[in-house]
């Protein structure tokens, strides 16, 4: 089987993104690499730069890695890395600009469909126009 | 040249997160351009949002409508899929 693109799931909270985490990956259906990066390095609410490292290379299966962060400093966190320490990470990453549990479902769903990391992104970002009700 | 192929199922369950899931990540796996008809709600195959959407449920009929190369291998995976939604589980 391919690679698969994996998933990293950046939030405030180490509970949301686990919990975030175990959804999407049953709704997925278990083949995807989905890595969390939750709370600061001493366990409080907030993000650590060293964590979103460390997810990302254990989600990185070399078919590229999404990240999703769920709010504010979350995202300043990944651009920061992202800019700060290219030559650490893996060739193809994106950062998905989409609404954290909508976004992590449908991007597990499509990276579990072998989809490329253009893909995952763009079936992530679709979320921001899905509807409840 | 693209076929047409159509197939209709009564769930026995409710359509949840996870069937809805398989469903998505099967109807991928095909060229063809995959829709589900539930009631007066459409929703394309591929996009587990748009199938969860659909909030189809247990007695429902679920009408899947393929329309490509691969039409009706797709119709097949996907209604083997639905037929297994059932009560049990979520």
């Amino acid at each position: 089987m391919a690679a698969r693109v994996g998933i990293v799931l950046v939030s405030h909270s180490a509970s949301l993104a686990e919990g975030t985490a175990e959804l999407a990956g049953q709704v997925g259906g278990g083949s995807v690499t989905i890595a969390t990066a939750g709370g600061t390095d001493d366990g409080r609410l907030g993000t650590s730069i060293d964590k979103v490292a460390a997810a990302i290379r254990r989600a990185d299966a070399g078919a590229g890695v999404l990240i999703l962060p769920d709010l504010g400093s979350s995202v300043l966190t990944v651009r920061t890395l992202l800019a700060d320490e290219p030559d650490e990470l893996p060739d193809q990453v994106a950062v998905a600009d989409a609404p954290f549990v909508e976004g992590a479902v449908a991007a597990a769903v499509t990276a579990a469909a072998g989809g490329s990391l253009k893909a995952v992104l763009d079936a992530a970002q679709e979320a921001r126009h899905a509807r409840k009700l | 040249m693209p076929e047409n192929c159509e197939a209709t199922i009564t769930l026995t369950g409710d359509l949840h997160a996870r069937p809805a899931g398989a469903l998505s990540v099967a109807a991928a796996q095909f060229s063809s351009a995959v829709q589900l008809a539930v009631a007066d709600s459409q929703a394309d195959a591929k996009s587990v949002l748009a199938v969860m959407q659909l909030g189809a449920s247990s007695g429902q009929q679920v009408t899947v409508r393929a329309v490509g190369p691969d039409a009706r291998n797709a119709v097949d995976a996907l209604i083997d899929i639905l037929s297994t939604v059932t009560r049990v589980g979520d």
